[in-house]
């Protein structure tokens, strides 16, 4: 290290990350000249907590991985059960998990629009965004009972039905989202001093996204127009008409019209949704203490952050054997290492928010063993040896 | 009658000084809290009092009460000093501001008045920069040590301009005396009323261009949005008051307010006539109502913006707000000249 | 400065705040509060603490018609509404009731009482 360097920690407290990571840079001034992320702080064991727990209480806990994207992993998980089990899911069902995936996306992507205001310091912006938020979030307390765990996908369909007699409710309310998504769009494209927080700042080229594998929006806005609904339709998407959104700039302000843009997309997919909702059943019945057959599983979903990976693993008992979650922040975390370097320190929250972190679903548990300087992993046998020794 | 050394003593301590001032500092922290907070639609500080006026006294009295915690590689003796420092300096400059005489209800008079006072109080508040830049430098701590810079370099860019824009006023009144400037603005008011001459309207239009050069500067030197990245609280966690807490922390917030109050003070002496106003009401009510639309000008500017990177912010200051300072001192020489 | 219609727009409407604990909002139908427990229906299968995946339901008494009662941990519980949707009779349902804030930790916890019909009530020593 120069004379001239030192390094600061951001993290683990510290007001730009809502949760807890520690990120070391080396700065020079006011320039950034390495950054290393260090995750970990908040590993909670889901995993093994869902080796632990029947298939139907499962549903509960990996809702909770992360609480904006609960929906996109509950979806996951309930894919891979049902591939097992080789259950199809009612039409309807589809449907509405797809209603309720884009309604999730919107309330991602205005809470992540207000949070990059305020990271910028523009409050105002953050609470008007806010505010405005609050509708979509009554839509899904209205239809699911809880503003943030839904439980509604099921093994076998959703829980809740629509009723008919509030959909042109919804419906309106979703023009009051677009409207309202419609004046902040305008409000960044024209506000000078938001343009100059996010212009050109954290820049990402294609090349370094496809290398350092980003994914969702942080990859859309670097021009590469790569999105799961798309390249492996799940539920009903290849019914449904719509956009794969990219930009070109692979800047902060990308991201920001990457996720305006894909709000606009998600309140027509809700629409059509609504409009063209079939009918019949909404579930399958599958018993609460049932067995799921031997065999293992991969599914993807579209999470509102990217691509997001479940695999499951049984052995023909009512609980899972292993479950394997790889949230979609892992993925970018490298790639915002590279937008970070050579940027100011006061860039470094509007570009770690840039990517959307959600911290506490990436954690991975590392042994270190700092006397003799050592970092080990170990696979899932070695843990479990690891285990028996250590409570013999 | 009150004997000379008493009322010297009530207006230093009592009234228009010490408690007077403090009191009105915090009125203004609650107009600018209330003010931003329906702004941007929410409510503000509502329990305390009326409409939450007593908020501001009651987070001072809180944090009076507060454990007061000192880094262990602090140093110690700065690291107390400056938060004194922070408050007392701007309440000192205020002193040298007219705001209301004591015997006699339709005067108005600062504490201390003296030729060259404008020059005290500008060298006071690069003096309160100064004290910013080693309250952060002192506690030991890289994120106060970037605010540190950051205020220091703030200040580097942003005093020259206010520095000039103050001056205009003085070069039109031909004097370095808050007081006599004030004076001269009646006058002037006067004579135009009584015989309007167009000489007045390049004045009143320089003098508006010199409270916007003014109003952006003071936005910097009170580290409010967009300029208030050495306490950028996303950024580097407050910056340089990151390690204060407790009685030192309560100190800095007031000062804070007094500064508050100083900026709008100085942009209402300079720029709009300080106590002065038609004759019902008594100069401190002028005095107090200038000031109350001085502060909510700033503070709407604080809801208004996004923060600056402060790369931008010197680059915006040297690049527009220095050139146009120096061609407005130059007119305002013109002008004066003319005159 | 593009904000500024918008703050003056504001500026004179109401602020969007509701003042909590004085102005409520009506929950939504169906939303996933406290629990309620109708102890003349319930047969005492235990499915409901069977599959709670936070182990919030313990069941006073044992399984069937030794059971006396039921506790409800509402500090565990998640609100997932899975012990209504398994229970074969509808006896453990929850309200809409979201005002779940005590003072003591003791008073999160719910205690049900079960009085099993008389005829029902085989008492073999
Ligand atoms: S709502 Fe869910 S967590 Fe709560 S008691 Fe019922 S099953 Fe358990
Ligand atoms: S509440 Fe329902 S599920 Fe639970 S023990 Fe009683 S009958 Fe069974």
């Amino acid at each position: 290290m120069g004379k001239r360097e030192f390094t600061i920690h951001v993290g683990p407290q510290h007001p730009a990350l809502k949760e807890p990571e520690n990120f070391v840079f080396k700065v020079d001034g006011e320039y950034v000249v390495d950054v290393e992320p260090r995750i970990g702080y908040n590993h909670r064991g889901i995993e093994k907590a869902m080796e632990n727990r029947t298939y139907i209480q499962n549903l509960y806990i990996v809702e909770r991985v992360c609480g904006i994207c609960s929906n996109s992993h509950q979806t996951c998980y309930t894919q891979n059960v049902e591939e097992l089990l080789g259950m199809e899911i009612p039409e309807r069902a589809k449907y509405i998990r797809v209603l309720l995936a884009e309604l999730e996306r919107i309330h991602s992507h205005l809470l992540w629009l207000g949070v990059a205001a305020h990271e910028i310091g523009f409050d105002t912006l953050f609470y008007y965004i806010w505010r405005d938020r609050e509708v979509v979030m009554d839509m899904l307390e209205e239809i699911s009972g809880n503003r943030v765990n839904y439980a509604m996908p099921t093994i076998g369909g959703v829980r809740r039905d629509i009723a008919a007699d509030k959909i042109p409710k919804y419906l309106k309310m979703l023009d009051v989202l677009e409207e309202r998504t419609k004046f902040y769009k305008n409000i960044c494209a024209t506000e000078k001093t938001v343009l100059a927080r996010a212009d050109g700042v954290g820049f990402l080229s294609k090349e370094d996204a496809i290398r350092l594998n980003a994914v969702g929006p942080n990859l859309r806005a670097s021009g590469v127009a790569s999105d799961i609904r798309a390249d492996s339709p799940y539920l009903v998407y290849d019914e449904i008409p719509w956009n794969v959104i990219s930009y070109d700039s692979g800047d902060v302000f990308a991201n920001v019209l990457v996720r305006v843009d894909e709000t606009f997309e998600s309140v027509n997919i809700c629409r059509y949704c609504l409009e063209h909702l079939p009918d019949g059943p909404i579930r399958t019945i599958f018993s609460p203490l049932g067995k799921v057959p031997e065999g293992e599983a991969v599914s993807l979903v579209e999470a509102p952050r990217g691509e997001l990976i479940h695999y499951i693993q049984s052995r023909g008992t009512d609980k899972p054997y292993r479950y394997k979650i790889r949230a979609p922040t892992l993925g970018n975390i490298p790639a915002l290492c590279e937008k970070l370097r050579g940027g100011y320190i006061a860039d470094i929250p509007i570009v770690l928010a840039g990517i959307d972190p959600c911290f506490s679903c990436t954690d991975r548990m590392v042994f270190v063993d700092e006397d003799r300087d050592k970092r080990w992993e170990m696979n899932g046998e070695q843990l479990r040896r690891y285990g028996v020794e250590w409570y013999k | 009658m009150i004997p000379p050394v008493l009322s010297s003593l009530i207006q230093v301590f009592i009234f228009p000084g010490f408690i007077f001032i403090l009191s009105y500092a915090m009125f203004c922290e609650w107009v600018s809290r209330k003010f931003v907070a329906r702004l941007q639609n929410r409510v503000g500080p509502l329990y305390t009092g009326w409409e939450g006026i007593l908020q501001p006294l009651a987070d001072s009295i809180k944090l009076l009460a507060k454990e007061d915690i000192t880094p262990k590689a602090a140093d110690k003796f700065v690291f107390a000093l400056m938060p004194v420092a922070v408050f007392a300096l701007p309440l000192t400059a205020i002193f040298l501001i007219p705001i209301q005489s004591l015997t006699n209800l339709w005067g108005y008079s600062p504490i201390v008045s003296f030729e060259g006072d404008l020059i005290i109080v500008l060298f006071l508040l690069s003096v309160i920069i100064l004290s910013i830049f080693l309250a952060g430098w002192s506690s030991a701590n890289r994120f106060g040590i970037i605010g540190a810079t950051r205020a220091a370099l703030q200040m580097l860019a942003y005093e020259i301009p206010l520095g000039i824009a103050m001056i205009g006023p003085a070069i039109f009144a031909r004097s370095l005396s808050i007081g006599k400037i004030v004076e001269w603005q009646a006058q002037s008011m006067h004579n135009f009323l009584s015989a309007p001459n167009l000489m007045a309207i390049p004045v009143a239009l320089l003098l508006a261009v010199g409270f916007i050069i003014c109003t952006v500067c003071l936005l910097a030197e009170l580290e409010l949005r967009p300029f208030d990245s050495p306490e950028a609280e996303t950024e580097i966690v407050h910056g340089w008051q990151v390690e204060y807490s407790g009685k030192k922390l309560g100190l800095l917030r007031l000062g804070h307010d007094v500064k508050l109050v100083l900026a709008s003070a100085l942009l209402t002496s300079l720029f709009l006539g300080g106590p002065i106003g038609p004759w019902p009401i008594p100069p401190v009510v002028w005095f107090l109502l200038k000031t109350a639309v001085c502060v909510l000008i700033l503070s709407n500017a604080s809801a208004l913006f996004a923060r600056l990177r402060i790369d931008q912010m010197l680059g915006g200051s040297w690049r527009y707000l220095a050139p146009l300072s120096i061609l407005y001192i130059m007119a305002v020489q013109i002008i004066a000249g003319l005159m | 400065m593009a904000m500024a219609k918008e703050l003056l727009k504001n500026a004179r409407e109401k602020p969007c705040t509701l003042l909590y604990p004085f102005e409520k909002t009506a929950p939504p139908e169906g939303l996933r509060g406290k629990h309620v427990f109708v102890g003349e229906k319930c047969i005492g299968c235990g499915l409901c603490a069977r599959v709670c995946p936070a182990f919030a339901i313990e069941l006073l008494g044992g399984r069937g018609p030794k059971m006396s009662g039921m506790k409800v941990y509402l500090g565990r519980c998640l609100f997932c509404q899975q012990c209504e949707e398994v229970c074969p009779t509808g006896a453990i349902k929850l309200t809409t009731d979201y005002e779940l804030a005590v003072l003591k930790q003791e008073d999160m916890v719910l205690v049900f009482e079960r009085k099993p019909p008389e005829a029902k009530q085989p008492k073999k020593e």
